[in-house]
């Protein structure tokens, strides 16, 4: 008996990704994850521009993840400059990128993976069938990207990020609005959680030992800064990123890859509370433990769960940054702010962790401030070897299955990674395939 | 019959189908309205019968052409969605580039086995309906598109740059705050929401139908810009219309 | 003259703010610059400011504001929006007071706008001289930078305290109630705000090389130097700066704002600008003002003569905000005007001199009303491929009561308005008729309505024809293509009492057989005896049908032989029909006086407010459109 599966265009994802599996007498005898997603050569584009507009470009790397680009790049393009921020800005960007979070981990729990385990194909039909849970995603959705829009100016594509701190600031009085609204948002997502647990029994048990990069940090869970660790090394400053990433172009398929101390690593939700759990906020490790998530998880099917747990950590970690700002006194800024900057030449690093994984940029500028040089590794690119590492090992596990649940499988296996593949720096089609 | 929809992905961010999808509880409105019959971001069906499609990204690979021309094919509107798509956008930035050399730039040796050409707005491929502008789309513009299709009128899109916008704002123009903008030549409608962030306008609406381009140059260079700083200025977003025209 | 001590005067403003009935603006600092906003504190207000980003017009005139919401889900209602809290708005300078009493021409001007007045009404404006002067500014030759009325209060600076002028029982009851410790001014007090008054005026920084009377007698020369305009717009963005920053300029557009249910929405009224691109293009893709010469040159000719012939002043305060805003830096009056000025001096004209004022007699006659009457459409009749006759009766029962000639503004709700001539004659009671050319949004979407369907309408507008002054006389109508849809009116109106009138002539031009509208009432006409009726077409295709003159209009003209004394001709085309029409008129020795026609100009609120239709001095809507010759041959942009 042969099967062979093919799904083009894997849907609720974001970007193209194909799926080929062929199977011959109970042998696996082709496993491939293939990306179709076109090339759009940001690493290029960029060179010859100036430092105050490379946040810009790269944002529209992803619309998914574009603060969490836009704060990567703006944290590169402020190392090689020598620019400090401020006490207040680190705080509303680690506001920025947890509005980003949230919106992004509800987008794909909610609308991406709970119509899998609710066997429907979209959340449309949900709309109808179970109108309160669809309301209640969608009122947290709304509130993360009103958050986003807070403070960058925009849901997508940030405006008020700019070189050296905000172009804008919210005031003490929206800021004190928006905590209600996140504190209002804590019941609505226990009982998110508590529909997702009622369906957890449908995510597949399956394991397959594998390393963890994340982001790390003594005094916090690390999502805007940090040292880039493994689960199997040590960690190191974020600026030897090149020693931990290792790309290499993939023959067979699709993309550069990516490979450390084994044949491939995780990046991502999953990878941050495996690496940084003891930092997770009080009610982030309570969902953890009714989910009996705790470190090392070697399932990659619980990376949404982990996603629902750092949700929970943003709305608490956020209201805790709005406490502090508060308590410090918000020190108001000139509309239309512009830090002064005096260019000089220099590279520089800039490490963030976005929804999806641990995110790099490292550009060089020459001394009028315009790019020499840029190099941007995205997470979904660094885990393309794991998920592929993961079907080979799946697919024999669960090979008398039928077609159509195999296939099922391997999709929520791909969509459980969040896999972002309009980041597609680096993402290519291979000739001839 | 609620018209279908579907939507479709080329060379870009998804940052237009994710302002689509951030539209929360106008979404379940617009829901109402429409039949969504393709939306891979968000659904697992698909249907190739649809009446209206909305297409973000540019074209920049010859097997794009195809997969284009049949949406044409199938759809009665064929909506731009999104500046990648309308305008080629910030794609159309590596347009400038020696495209091998790009190639070579991020593949190193490899670079041969990839195929891509000029990025393209789609209306450089198949004739395109009505343009939903922005990078990204604003929200209130995208809604002003669809209801306006629904009702079966032609959607009024301006033909005046984003300063009447800013001027409406009351906002203290980036000239003034000695930075550049490129706002006097760019198409409006997204009521000048990068400057009221206090920013600048990039252009991301693309042209506008007769920009003075020129003057604005010289206006440009005249507040303190070189002439390449100017040009490229222009590059961010107009590279496909500049070069057209 | 009063005087308050800052500290008291603070506590004014903080009382004012605490009292919640009122909605308390100032000018607040904005970046570098200033902007009129609502006030927290009283800290907040910069009264020494230069000159404030957008003039204070923004709250009687917001740059969108809602005419009526309507619903659609059980019919058709309307419902105007709420009205608004009660405005202080602190620290005008005088400029714009002055500018704000010209809006107030403009909006009472033959009906009066209910939006603007409400508003303007409820308000108490607070004054407040200039501490500082924009480098752009020229008030103080348009006599706008110190005054003695317009304002509720007016405060001058004096250091630790303000004299204060009141210049109405509202600002006075406003400082009884509100303010401690009003004392009168000393004499010392007087002196000293005299003092600063004056010195107000030597602050200007531009310079006129004349007096500033003298412009609109400038102007009458310069509209055909197109040289002269061509040069100075050359750098021209179109972008609308100097005139959506104006604290005079009133022009707007109307649009509908349908929500996603698509059965209830709005009606909304938005700033515009005669700069900008499309401003005076209409359905059919002309453009009446093209390029940026001619609205560059719209712009200084409306500040500059326009408004002055029609309302008797020019309507530029020297705020200087056109000239700061303008990037290429070609929008200031006071070079512009100099350079013409100085130019004509060197081509030899005699010396410039002050105009006399025009006679201005601006009545007032009601309300506005935005709020179209509710119809039903009662019989369609395709009459070509894109024209379609309707017969429309009002919800209400009520006869429109027009007059040939005249228009209505049609409304399909969610898509907009736009204007259609009665194509019925009065004397036909219970209903009305409207030949529809299908050409953009809302004439397309009226073409696919049915019998029953609802639409609303607006008016009667416009002049129509003086239908007695034609009396007894011969009359010529001469209609190209739609223009047949007005002249129908008149034409069956003259048929109802034919003894009425002398010799009728009708000549009809088509392009081709199958657009010619109301065939059959033309055949019928053929017939009669009374009536010379005779058409053309401009060519006839293969596959149809004709046996009738080829060729132009004008051909028509040679064939009738008519006492050009006892004629009146009526006339009704396309733009490019009259100037042919008009020259074989003339050359028949056809006096001015006799040649009447109707004009078309893109209109939005059909009642002389939004700008949209103006030529010169005249609003198409509301002074036409129907006009006589010997009225408008002399305005340019006319025909
Ligand atoms: C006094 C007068 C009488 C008219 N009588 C008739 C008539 O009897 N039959 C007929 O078919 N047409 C008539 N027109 C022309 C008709 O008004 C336009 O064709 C119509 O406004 C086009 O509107 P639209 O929404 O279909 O087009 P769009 O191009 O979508 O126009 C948008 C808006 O612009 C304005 N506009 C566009 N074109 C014109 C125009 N030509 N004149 C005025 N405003 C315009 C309107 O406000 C319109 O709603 C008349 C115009 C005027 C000024
Ligand atoms: S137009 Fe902008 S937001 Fe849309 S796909 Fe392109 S880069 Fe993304
Ligand atoms: S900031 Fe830009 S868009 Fe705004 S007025 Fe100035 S030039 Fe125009
Ligand atoms: S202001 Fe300019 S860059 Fe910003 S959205 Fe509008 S057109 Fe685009
Ligand atoms: S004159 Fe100046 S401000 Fe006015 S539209 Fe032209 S460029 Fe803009
Ligand atoms: S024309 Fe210019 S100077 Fe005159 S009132 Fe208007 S903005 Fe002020
Ligand atoms: S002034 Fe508005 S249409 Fe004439």
């Amino acid at each position: 008996m042969s099967k062979e599966i093919n799904v083009h265009h894997i849907t609720r994802v974001e970007g193209h990704g194909n799926i080929n599996v062929v199977i011959n007498n109970g042998t696996v005898e082709r496993c491939e994850w293939a990306i179709p997603e076109a090339p759009r050569f940001f690493e290029a584009m960029v060179v010859g521009r100036s430092w105050n507009e490379l946040h810009h470009i790269t944002s529209r790397i992803c619309g998914i993840c574009s603060i969490g680009h836009t704060l990567a790049s703006l944290k590169a393009t402020e190392a090689a400059l020598g620019i400090k921020i401020s006490e207040q800005d680190l705080k509303l960007r680690k506001l920025a990128l947890h509005a980003e979070n949230m919106q992004s981990h509800l987008l794909h729990v909610g609308f991406l993976v709970l119509p899998d385990l609710m066997a429907v194909g979209s959340v449309i039909p949900l709309a109808s069938s179970h109108p309160a849970e669809v309301k209640t995603v969608l009122k947290l959705h709304r509130i993360a990207n009103e958050m986003s829009n807070l403070l960058c100016g925009r849901t997508t594509h940030p405006q008020r990020l700019i070189p050296g701190g905000f172009s804008k600031i919210p005031t003490a009085k929206e800021l004190a609005a928006l905590r209600s609204k996140l504190m209002d948002a804590v019941p609505s997502l226990e009982a998110v959680a508590k529909l997702i647990k009622g369906l957890a029994g449908k995510l597949p048990d399956f394991k397959r030992e594998t390393e963890f990069i994340a982001l790390t940090d003594p005094n916090e869970y690390a999502l805007y800064d940090g040292r880039i660790a493994s689960s199997d090394t040590g960690s190191a400053p974020a600026r030897e990123y090149l020693a931990y990433t290792n790309e290499y172009i993939v023959p067979h398929s699709t993309a550069k890859w990516a490979k450390h101390a084994r044949e491939s690593y995780m990046v991502g939700a999953l990878a941050r509370v495996n690496i940084n759990y003891s930092k997770l906020s009080p009610m982030a490790k309570e969902t953890a433990e009714m989910f009996g998530l705790a470190p090392v998880c070697h399932n990659p099917f619980m990376n949404n769960i982990a996603q629902l747990v750092e949700t929970v950590h943003s709305v608490e970690d956020s209201i805790k940054l709005i406490n502090e700002l508060e308590a410090d006194g918000l020190v108001p800024q000139p509309d239309y702010n512009k830090p002064e900057i005096k260019v000089k030449a220099g590279s520089g690093v800039g490490a963030v962790e976005v929804p999806r994984g641990i995110l790099f940029h490292d550009y060089t500028y020459n001394d009028k401030g315009i790019c020499t040089r840029a190099n941007c590794v995205i997470p979904t690119n660094q885990n393309h070897g794991n998920i592929s590492l993961d079907m080979k090992a799946l697919v024999p596990q669960i090979i008398e299955k039928s077609k159509s649940e195999i296939e099922l499988t391997l999709e929520m296996l791909v969509r459980a990674y969040d896999p972002c593949i309009s980041c597609s720096t680096h993402v290519v089609k291979v000739n001839g395939n | 019959m609620k018209p279908k929809v579907a939507f479709f992905d080329f060379a870009g961010c998804e940052g237009d189908q994710l302002q689509v999808a951030n539209l929360e509880e106008d979404l379940l409105a617009l829901l109402g309205q429409v039949e969504v019959v393709s939306f891979r971001e968000v659904m697992k069906e698909h249907s190739d019968n649809y009446d209206i499609a909305f297409v973000e990204g540019s074209c920049t690979r010859l097997q794009d052409e195809d997969r284009l021309k049949q949406i044409r094919k199938n759809a009665k509107i064929v909506v731009a969605l999104g500046s990648c798509a309308a305008i080629g956008g910030i794609n159309s930035l590596r347009n400038y580039k020696d495209l091998d050399s790009v190639k070579k730039t991020v593949y190193g040796d490899q670079a041969k086995l990839f195929d891509s050409y000029a990025a393209r707005p789609i209306d450089a491929v198949i004739p395109v309906d009505a343009y939903v502008y922005g990078c990204p789309i604003d929200r209130d513009d995208f809604l002003h598109v669809v209801k306006s299709l629904l009702l079966g009128k032609k959607p009024e899109t301006p033909t005046y740059p984003v300063c009447v916008e800013c001027k409406k704002n009351e906002n203290v123009c980036a000239f003034e705050r000695g930075q550049f903008c490129v706002g006097p030549v760019t198409r409006a409608g997204c009521n000048s929401c990068c400057v009221n962030e206090g920013t600048i306008c990039w252009g991301c609406r693309g042209l506008v139908d007769n920009p003075n381009e020129n003057s604005h140059k010289e206006v440009l260079i005249k507040y303190g810009l070189t002439v390449d700083d100017a040009i490229g200025k222009f590059r961010l977003y107009f590279g496909w219309q500049e070069a057209k025209r | 003259m009063k005087i308050i001590s800052k500290k008291d005067f603070d506590d004014f403003i903080n009382a004012l703010i605490k009292d919640e009935s009122w909605n308390v603006i100032g000018v607040k600092s904005r970046g570098s610059k200033f902007a009129f906003g609502p006030l927290e504190n009283a800290q907040e207000l910069r009264l020494d400011y230069d000159v404030t980003l957008l003039p204070p017009k923004k709250y009687f005139f917001p740059q969108r504001e809602t005419l009526f919401t309507y619903d659609l889900s059980g019919g058709f209602s309307a419902k105007n929006p709420d009205e608004a809290k009660p405005m202080v708005i602190i620290g005008v300078h005088p400029y714009d007071i002055v500018a704000l009493l010209h809006m107030d021409e403009i909006f009472r001007e033959t009906k009066s706008d209910p939006y603007y007045f409400n508003k303007r009404k409820a308000s108490v404006i607070i004054g407040v001289n200039m501490q500082k002067m924009s480098k752009w500014n020229f008030s103080a030759y348009m006599g706008c930078a110190v005054i003695d009325y317009g304002y509720d209060l007016m405060l001058t600076d004096l250091g630790n305290r303000y004299a204060i002028n009141t210049g109405s029982q509202k600002g006075e009851q406003l400082l009884a109630k509100y303010a401690k410790n009003v004392t009168p001014a000393l004499a010392r007090d007087i002196q000293i705000a005299g003092q600063k008054k004056r010195e107000i005026l030597s602050l200007s920084q531009q310079k006129f090389d004349f007096p500033p009377e003298f412009i609109p007698e400038l102007l009458k020369d310069s509209y055909s130097n197109s040289s002269f305009w061509e040069r100075h717009s050359e750098k021209c963005l179109a972008c609308g700066s100097c005139v959506l920053v104006c604290p005079t300029c009133y022009c707007f557009d109307v649009k509908d704002n349908p929500d996603i249910s698509l059965e209830h929405g709005e009606r909304i009224r938005t700033w515009d600008g005669c700069l900008l691109e499309d401003f005076a293009k209409i359905a059919s893709g002309e453009n009446f003002r093209a390029t940026r010469p001619t609205r560059y040159r719209h712009r200084y000719f409306k500040k500059g003569k326009y408004l002055f012939d029609r309302f008797g002043f020019i309507s530029c305060v020297g705020c200087g905000r056109c000239s700061s805003n303008c990037l290429p830096n070609i929008a200031n009056p006071v070079d512009l005007f100099n350079d013409m000025y100085n130019e004509s001096l060197n081509n030899g004209a005699q010396a410039i001199t002050a105009t006399t004022h025009p006679e201005v007699n601006i009545q007032t006659e009601g309300n506005i009303d935005y709020v179209p009457k509710l119809a039903t459409i009662t019989k369609k009749v395709p009459m070509t491929l894109s024209e379609t006759l309707f017969e429309v009766k009002l919800d209400d029962g009520t006869e429109l009561g027009h007059k040939p000639g005249q228009f209505v503004e049609v409304s399909v709700f969610g898509i907009g308005e736009a204007p259609i001539s009665l194509s019925s004659s009065p004397t036909v009671k219970g209903a009305f008729e409207l030949c529809v050319r299908k050409l953009g949004n809302v004439t397309t979407r009226l073409h696919k309505l049915n019998v029953g369907d609802k639409i609303g309408i607006r008016g009667p507008f416009g002049n129509g024809f003086d239908v007695d002054s034609l009396k007894g006389k011969d009359l010529l109508f001469i209609a190209g293509g739609l223009g047949i849809a007005p002249l129908r009116s008149l034409f069956n109106y003259v048929l109802a009492s034919r003894n009425d009138f002398g010799r009728v002539f009708l000549l009809y031009g088509c392009k081709e057989p199958k657009e010619i509208l109301f065939g059959e009432e033309l055949a019928a006409l053929s017939l009669r005896e009374d009536v010379d009726f005779r058409s053309t077409v401009n060519f006839c295709p293969e596959n149809e049908v004709w046996t009738g003159n080829i060729g132009v209009i004008t051909t028509l003209i040679p064939q009738i032989s008519f006492d050009p004394e006892k004629t009146i001709a009526v006339l009704c085309g396309p733009p490019v029909m009259y100037k042919f029409v008009i020259a074989d008129l003339k050359a028949k020795n056809m006096p001015d006086e006799n040649i009447v026609m109707s004009l078309e100009r893109r209109m939005k609120c059909g009642v002389g407010k939004c700008g949209h239709c103006q030529i010169n001095q005249i609003y198409v809507c509301k002074d036409g459109p129907v006009f006589n010759y010997s009225k408008i041959k002399g305005v340019p942009e006319a025909l």
